[in-house]
């Protein structure tokens, strides 16, 4: 099933403002690594529920700060994977 | 080889910078910085901090993402004789407003997003910001940190520094709910860096990629080894697997230390390393808890196995910066059959294993596990009551000594075999060992009643492959506290703590089961958490 990258989003700034950031909301171009957002065992967990959500493979080699780095980049993961 | 002395933090640079000045000593990101360069900008900040009011002795915090500018400011810190901070990035305003006051820093060198973030008057003085200006009201004086540095100017007096001034504080997890700062001397710091460079056999040639935060002992111990030695310290901030693989191999790393979360995120780039054998990697070093024999078995299997990584096991407290490690050679004695062995004492250092009568054990008696060597630590930063419960006078000393020399009661139980190898055992009080974090309980407690939702509050540990500990907490509610509590509680957690200590799950019960003299039964609450 297709996934816009404007719902990936959605889902994925969900999850951040459940689990991550204590209700607020993460704008998309916000760095999450960089900045110290996203802890490497938090971003395993939000693999973990991408994959599950979405029915989608990270692959080791794409599961990295390119990727992962903002909620935009995660977004357009998740969207080429299902698309 | 050293030319001069090795009292305090900077004599490690000025060796190096005389050794060879054009050596790359900091990668960070795109950018390379030579010896040469951290001679110099170390100055150049030295001298705004005088500028700023620094006096010796004085602290400044540290509150940047492991970056150039951190490792800057130690140096900078050190030259002019005070004594740097590194503030944990993690930690939200709540915990850096407790220990700016605990520590009384005088100035605070930070990211602006951090900075920011902080409430009105946290720094006394001078915020050195990196980034956009942040609000004014955030501390008395405000500093361009990048039009300090490349200033090149030079601190206008000479300090004197000794080895016995007090070079860090170290901030642990602790028990009165906020956390306690371990206080660190010139001499701690400069001792560890000789003993640790020694056993891990560091030289120049070295690239050691720095994964862990310079805050923490062992995250620090690889920026002064490296100092020390003349090597390229990268410095990484993404752990992630594709990142960490490819930091790896870009870099030509030869030595990496980490806890046993970082190891289970390499080992995700297991076919990758399958593939294509890391062999540059001279050694991998672990501490801040055991690795589980799966996967330690697979790191021998991929490291060892395909490109003759050697793996030491390490053990070390804050209080005494490092105390043990076991020899790659060695390594087998780590096993599912024999336990989580930690080796032998660090060079220069005595590990005893204490009984309740303060004797020493017998071979294979569990006992309290007591460090002595020139890596103890002073104290707890204005803790006495704390410090004169870790900081004894040695047990074993004859009674002529006085009270001469302070050793370290670490609070982990461990045992020793005939051969005098040291097995770790586990931890004496309610401490949480997660995600190389030795967390206090009452800490957490703490945040979940600061949510003002939560009557009574219970945190702890359960064991857990992947991190070592996840910490649990059981709660009662207010009366009053409506639906939804529980995820309010949390949001509260998330947003005034750091992320490790963020329980997996809150339970709610009416009532938390109290001990004889009515104190929270912490032991009976995670037995039955244990017991379903």
């Amino acid at each position: 099933m297709a996934i816009s990258t404007e719902n990936a989003a959605a889902e994925i700034q969900g999850w951040l403002r459940e689990n991550v950031t204590g209700g607020r909301e993460v704008p998309p171009e916000e760095p999450l690594i960089e900045n110290g957002v996203l802890t490497s065992l938090q971003t395993v967990e939000l693999v973990t529920f991408l994959e599950e959500r979405f029915d989608i493979v990270v692959e080791d080699e794409e599961f990295d700060e390119e990727n992962f780095g903002s909620v935009e980049a995660i977004a357009g993961l998740v969207a080429s994977k299902t698309a | 080889m050293s030319t001069h002395p090795e009292f305090a933090l900077h004599d490690l640079l000025r060796n190096s910078v005389e050794r060879d000045p054009a050596a790359v000593a900091i990668v960070d990101g795109s950018a390379e910085y030579t010896y040469e360069d951290l001679e110099r900008e170390s100055n150049s900040l030295g001298a705004a901090l005088v500028t700023a009011g620094v006096e010796k002795g004085d602290r400044v915090g540290v509150y940047l993402e492991k970056s150039w500018e951190a490792i800057v400011s130690m140096l900078a810190a050190s030259r002019i004789g005070a004594a740097y901070v590194n503030v944990n990035p993690l930690f939200k305003p709540p915990q850096v407003a407790y220990l700016a006051q605990d520590c009384d820093l005088r100035v605070v060198i930070g990211d602006s997003s951090r900075l920011e973030a902080l409430e009105a008057g946290t720094v006394p003085g001078t915020a050195f910001y990196k980034g956009d200006p942040p609000r004014e009201e955030i501390a008395k004086e405000l500093v361009d940190l990048a039009e300090v540095l490349g200033g090149g100017a030079v601190p206008s007096a000479e300090r004197q520094v000794s080895e016995a001034d007090l070079g860090t504080i170290l901030y642990t997890s602790g028990s009165t709910g906020m956390p306690k700062g371990v206080a660190t001397s010139q001499r701690n710091i400069v001792v560890g860096a000789q003993i640790v460079s020694t056993y891990l056999e560091n030289t120049s040639e070295d690239r050691i990629l720095s994964a862990l935060p310079l805050n923490f002992d062992a995250g620090m111990s690889q920026f002064t080894t490296s100092l020390r030695v003349g090597a390229t310290l990268v410095l990484q901030r993404s752990r992630l697997p594709g990142d960490l693989t490819r930091a790896l191999r870009r870099h030509e790393i030869t030595g990496v230390t980490g806890v046993p979360p970082l190891w289970a995120l390499l080992l995700r780039s297991a076919r990758a390393i399958e593939e294509q054998p890391l062999e540059h990697l001279r050694y991998i070093a672990n501490t801040g808890g055991r690795i589980p024999f799966a996967n330690l078995a697979e790191l021998k299997r991929l490291l060892t196995g395909l490109s003759g990584t050697r793996i030491y096991l390490m053990y070390g407290l804050t209080e005494a910066f490092r105390s043990t490690y076991l020899p790659p050679d060695e390594i087998d004695r780590a096993s599912p059959e024999s336990g989580w062995c930690i080796g032998k004492a660090i060079p220069d250092t005595e590990i005893l294993v204490i009984d309740k009568e303060g004797k020493e054990c017998a071979p294979g008696d569990v006992g309290e596990l007591v460090h002595r060597g020139p890596t103890v630590a002073m104290c707890y930063w204005g803790k006495e009551e704390a410090t004169q419960k870790a900081y004894r006078p040695n047990p074993l000393a004859p009674p002529e000594l006085l009270d001469t020399e302070r050793v370290v009661y670490s609070g982990d139980l461990a045992r020793r075999d005939e051969e005098g190898y040291l097995y770790f055992i586990g931890r004496d009080d309610a401490m949480i060992k997660s995600q190389g974090y030795r967390l206090s309980p009452e800490e957490v407690e703490n945040l979940l009643i600061g949510s003002g939702l939560v009557h009574e509050a219970c945190a702890f540990g359960v064991e857990d492959p992947e991190v070592g500990q996840l910490v649990m907490a059981v709660v009662s509610l207010k009366d009053g506290a409506a639906e939804g509590a529980v995820d309010k509680i949390r949001e509260h957690v998330i947003k005034n703590g750091p992320p490790y200590m963020v329980p997996k799950e809150i339970f709610v019960q009416d009532e938390l089961p109290k001990s004889g003299t009515g104190k929270i039964d912490r032991k009976s609450i995670s037995n039955a958490y244990a017991n379903g």
